[in-house]
């Protein structure tokens, strides 16, 4: 062994594991460099080879989304009886002049998926903007089909997004119907079917299938009134019994490429009363 | 000495991990199988270390294990150690004690491809208290390290070519 350590690869080897400990240390005490200087470097190729793919789908993709159109499509049929359904239909259909046109307060900033974390389950991605653009850690994350997520960390020029189909966003939600409230948090299971879990409900909650849950811009990070998604099944939690909805994003998050950062927003970081 | 051929391959090298990077993190580009993608850059990190003395291994361990870490978040971490130290001892190991042969690469690339996900995954998931790890294990990290692991089969391939093609005689 000493005379491993003595040889000068061995001194080498040491040498490097120090400086990378060195700058890892000084780059989570908030001094990521080494983070922004990667991400500078290699942003102008992942956004070229983002842009070329992003419209890319295979047969069964497409003949899977003409399905989904057209089963889209009859149910609009049907929800137009339903000033309820008819208005979350609407809210889907938002764009982005429309959610700046309606909600003056916000500050929106739109980014395109230049990276998907190939070792994560929670389909967490990186967007081609930064702090240079006014994006702040934790601000939120949404299309025209309502919230993706927040911004989980930045630099200057690119983002990283957790998704609300990861256990470590949890936001507060309440159902556009009932007005009942809980919190939304991700789990695996769901997660691999662009689902997420509406909890923390009361046990005689009114919650049904097809109602639409909502952010309750309780605790400042999220504005209000931002859809979540569908509730598609009422389940109980294996170890306490707790009653939880199972909610459907309305956005495909695992496939989505074009997210809109709002950067500002009334209320933004006030905690609201009744808050945890 | 002229070292022009290593000069040559190394650059080599390096472009491959730049595409393996690109590959590995554009979206809709590389096909999911079970709802997994490859981790490329372990086995192509891993492969380079069978050919080249403890140093530069080193150094393409610490390149790809770079990548792996800032590419998803602010922080080196996990795998620029890892790999760095991985790449160390197995081209210590192949240039003093082990004849590079076909089965061996085998061997350590499922070995080294296997351990290095395994520890990952106990350290994200099972260590930071997240929930259901076994099904996260069972619906995405086995079928990323089968994935991975034959996708190093073809780098072994390639930069056993790089070697060949770009060796100083």
């Amino acid at each position: 062994m000493r005379d491993f350590l003595s040889t000068k690869s061995a001194k080498i080897l040491i040498a490097t594991l120090a400086v990378i400990i060195v700058i890892a240390i000084l780059g989570a005490t908030g001094n990521p460099w080494v983070s922004s200087a990667f991400n500078f470097l290699t942003k102008g190729l992942s956004t070229v080879t983002a842009t070329f793919t992003e419209g890319h789908k295979d047969y069964d993709e497409l003949k899977a989304e003409n399905e989904k159109l057209r089963q889209e499509a009859a149910d609009l049929r049907t929800q137009l009886v339903d000033y309820d359904d008819i208005r979350a239909e609407n809210a889907r259909l938002w764009k982005y002049y429309k959610l700046k046109k309606t909600n003056p307060d916000f500050e929106i900033l739109p980014a395109s998926v230049i990276r998907r974390d190939t070792n994560e389950a929670f389909y967490s991605f990186t967007i081609d903007a930064g702090s240079s653009s006014g994006i702040s850690v934790q601000d939120p994350v949404i299309t025209e089909n309502g919230v993706i997520g927040f911004i989980n960390s930045v630099n200057a020029t690119s983002s990283k997004v957790t998704t609300i189909l990861s256990p470590d966003l949890q936001a507060g939600a309440v159902d556009k119907k009932t007005g009942e409230s809980g919190v939304v948090s991700g789990s695996a299971i769901l997660g691999e079917e662009n689902k997420t879990a509406f909890s923390k409900i009361d046990a005689n909650a009114k919650v049904k299938k097809g109602d639409v849950i909502v952010t309750s811009g309780i605790g400042g990070v999220y504005p209000a009134d931002l859809i979540l998604g569908e509730v598609t099944d009422i389940q109980y939690d294996d170890y306490d019994a707790a009653k939880y909805a199972v909610v459907k994003s309305y956005e495909d998050i695992k496939n989505v490429t074009n997210v809109v950062v709002l950067t500002d927003f009334k209320n933004k970081g006030e905690i609201k009363k009744g808050a945890d | 000495m002229d070292r022009r051929y290593t000069v040559f391959r190394y650059i080599a090298y390096s472009l491959e991990l730049l595409l393996l990077f690109i590959l590995q993190t554009t979206p809709r580009l590389l096909p999911e199988i079970f709802g997994s993608k490859p981790l490329l850059l372990i086995p192509a990190a891993i492969t380079i270390s069978f050919f080249e003395s403890e140093i530069p291994a080193m150094f393409f361990g610490l390149a790809s294990g770079l990548c792996l870490d800032l590419g998803y978040s602010d922080n080196i971490g996990f795998f620029t150690v890892t790999l760095t130290i991985s790449c160390f001892f197995i081209g210590l190991i192949f240039r003093d004690y082990l004849v590079i042969s076909f089965l061996n690469a085998l061997a350590f690339n499922a070995m080294f491809c296997a351990g290095l996900i395994i520890l990952f995954f106990l350290f994200s998931y099972v260590f930071a208290g997240k929930g259901d790890v076994l099904y996260y294990f069972s619906h995405h990290y086995i079928s990323r390290i089968i994935y991975t692991f034959i996708c190093g089969i073809l780098l072994y391939f390639l930069n056993k070519f790089l070697y060949k093609s770009l060796r100083d005689i």
